[in-house]
């Protein structure tokens, strides 16, 4: 038998190697960046203390707003779009409404590997002039001369990045409902059949609230996912034309990567991953909650 | 499964609108995908005139081109080192971590559990700004490590926990009738809880891969050279540019598309498994 304390060193050596990388990597960095982001620094020279002056400022910083707008979109098209419409295809999967249900879902499930900056790349060869969306409306409305300028407006420019939002991430939460539905008991919709009750009724009544804490799990995931979108949109606009489709992690790495500035760039971040704590925080709460009733 | 067949079909309205869904949703998933794999393989004039046409004469010319042009070769090599070693070195660090958290009863058991888990909220965002100026004083910039090192610490918490719920669940019966045997901890784990954990050790690695080919933001700002980008940032930076023939973007598109395609349909089961027992969304 092993003594207690060459036990214990054992014990140490399976947990500290990944401890240590993951807390140098990732903890240390953090408290860092919260120092940083009290101050005025170009990444050289002296470094100069100004309290919240950055947090203040973010707060009236137009491109900013536009940015947090754009992530409060994010958020909306991620829970009332990505997830209710998982929820339906999910369902008619399993409900076996079509032939070849292996065949669709594998086919919709797709987008799930391909890496979300390709995948800005190839929208971007869809909707441009000589690119599918463009050259199908000049052959339905016979005018040869149609683009699409919705990325020049103020207001519209963000909706076509939230379709390819759509596009990219609703098959995942097909996915994850589906293997939920698949722990349901058919005897529960057999039950209600019998009972008379109409499909509509067995969607919305029984298996939708069955299905309604799964779902408020992967809202909150979506949410706290949507505070950090950054491949796509970079990919796609780089947050342009005029910060129409900025993003707050976006203009985070413009304002430190490309305008250096270390100390505004930091406060964005931190504002980042406050969003995320708020959310994830949320979430404990309520399911907490949820398990004590 | 023979419950379903006591099963009344759905009716009718609902079987014709599923099969609209369905069919809408597979055209816009997968035209664009073959809309592209055909285009690439268009001269840039046809490309131009006739935007939908299949191409009249199909030539990898474009393949050929961008492949050169954009040093792809190099780009890829890139990728299946990064991604490799990471996979690798994630999944070890996370079922020791595991092992040592799940069958050791020491107090700090639980401090390292909650550190773990708090780890599942810190993103990139929270940190590249400084985890970059270290690794510029490290003169880790520029160099394969720098992104590697990030890659396994990002993806540890998530490994780790995968594999700490997994492990808890091996018997401590097994591991006990190896210490009496006077099996060393180390040779437990290697002819014990590796092979035991497989199954888990093959979802992980399947998520893992993934999350590390697709990573953007960290070889983008850490590395500044051609020769160190991976596959997504080099066909996204050689695409990008505005000056190049559309068959040529089209064709690089092509090639950052197809191994992902394959490795879907290699591990098509693997993904759903592990994306529907609710990993996270990266």
């Amino acid at each position: 038998m092993v003594n207690a304390r060459s036990k214990h060193r054992s014990y140490l050596s399976f947990v500290l190697p990944a401890f240590i990388i993951y807390t140098a990597i990732m903890v240390f960095p953090l408290v860092f960046s919260f120092g940083l982001s009290f101050t005025k620094w170009k990444g050289f020279g002296p470094m100069e203390f100004v309290g919240l002056q950055n947090y203040v400022k973010l707060f009236s910083d137009p491109v900013f707003l536009i940015g947090l707008r754009n992530n409060v979109l994010i958020v909306l098209i991620s829970v009332f779009g990505q997830i209710p419409l998982g929820l339906l295809l999910a369902y008619m999967l399993h409900r076996r409404m079509v032939r070849g249900d292996k065949i669709f879902e594998m086919l919709i499930f797709l987008p799930i590997t391909i890496s979300s900056v390709i995948v800005a790349q190839l929208w971007n060869r869809v909707f441009a002039p000589v690119g599918i969306l463009p050259t199908l409306v000049r052959q339905i409305t016979g005018n040869p001369d149609y683009v699409m300028t919705i990325f020049e407006s103020k207001t519209f420019a963000f909706v076509p990045i939230m379709f390819v939002l759509l596009w990219q991430h609703t098959s995942l939460y097909m996915i994850i409902f589906l293997a939920n539905l698949q722990r349901i008991p058919d005897s529960v919709i057999e039950a209600a059949q019998m009972e008379g009750a109409t499909e509509g009724v067995i969607f919305r009544k029984i298996i939708a609230p069955m299905l309604a804490p799964v779902a408020f799990i992967n809202s909150i995931l979506a949410i706290s996912g949507s505070f950090k979108s950054f491949d796509l949109i970079f990919s796609m606009t780089g947050g342009g034309p005029a910060h129409f489709t900025e993003v707050m992690a976006v203009y985070m790495y413009n304002t430190t990567f490309v305008y250096q500035n270390y100390g505004y760039g930091s406060a964005i971040s931190i504002v980042i991953i406050l969003f995320i704590v708020a959310a994830i925080l949320l979430t404990k709460a309520v399911t907490n909650k949820l398990n004590a009733s | 499964m023979n419950d379903r067949t006591r099963l009344k079909k759905a009716p009718l309205g609902w079987r014709i609108s599923a099969y609209a869904i369905m069919l809408l949703f597979t055209v816009i998933t997968v035209f664009p995908l073959v809309w592209l794999g055909y285009s690439s393989l268009k001269p840039n004039a046809e490309i131009v005139l006739h935007p939908l046409a299949l191409p009249q004469a199909p030539s990898f010319d474009n393949y050929v081109r961008a492949w050169t042009m954009g040093k792809l070769g190099v780009s890829l090599g890139n990728s299946l080192i990064y991604t490799g070693v990471a996979t690798v070195a994630t999944l070890f660090l996370a079922l020791g971590a595991a092992f040592g958290l799940a069958k050791f009863a020491f107090k700090s058991v639980k401090f390292f559990t909650w550190a773990f888990t708090i780890g599942l909220m810190l993103t990139v965002h929270a940190v590249i700004i400084p985890l970059f100026l270290v690794e510029v004083k490290a003169g880790l910039i520029n160099t394969r490590l720098g992104v590697i090192l990030p890659y396994i610490a990002f993806d540890l918490p998530m490994s780790v926990l995968i594999a700490l719920s997994f492990v808890k669940g091996i018997p401590d019966a097994i591991i006990e009738s190896a210490e009496i045997d006077g099996a060393k901890y180390r040779q437990i784990f290697w002819s014990l809880i590796v092979p035991l954990s497989t199954p888990v050790a093959a979802t992980m690695a399947i998520l893992s891969f993934l999350r590390h080919w697709n990573e953007f933001m960290f070889v983008f700002i850490f590395t500044t050279k051609s020769a160190l980008k991976s596959l997504p940032v080099a066909i996204t930076q050689f695409a990008g540019r505005q000056n190049i023939e559309y068959g040529l973007q089209y064709a690089s598109l092509v090639i950052g598309i197809l191994p992902m395609i394959i490795f879907y349909v290699l591990f098509h089961a693997q993904l759903v498994k592990g994306f529907g027992e609710g990993a996270l969304k990266e």
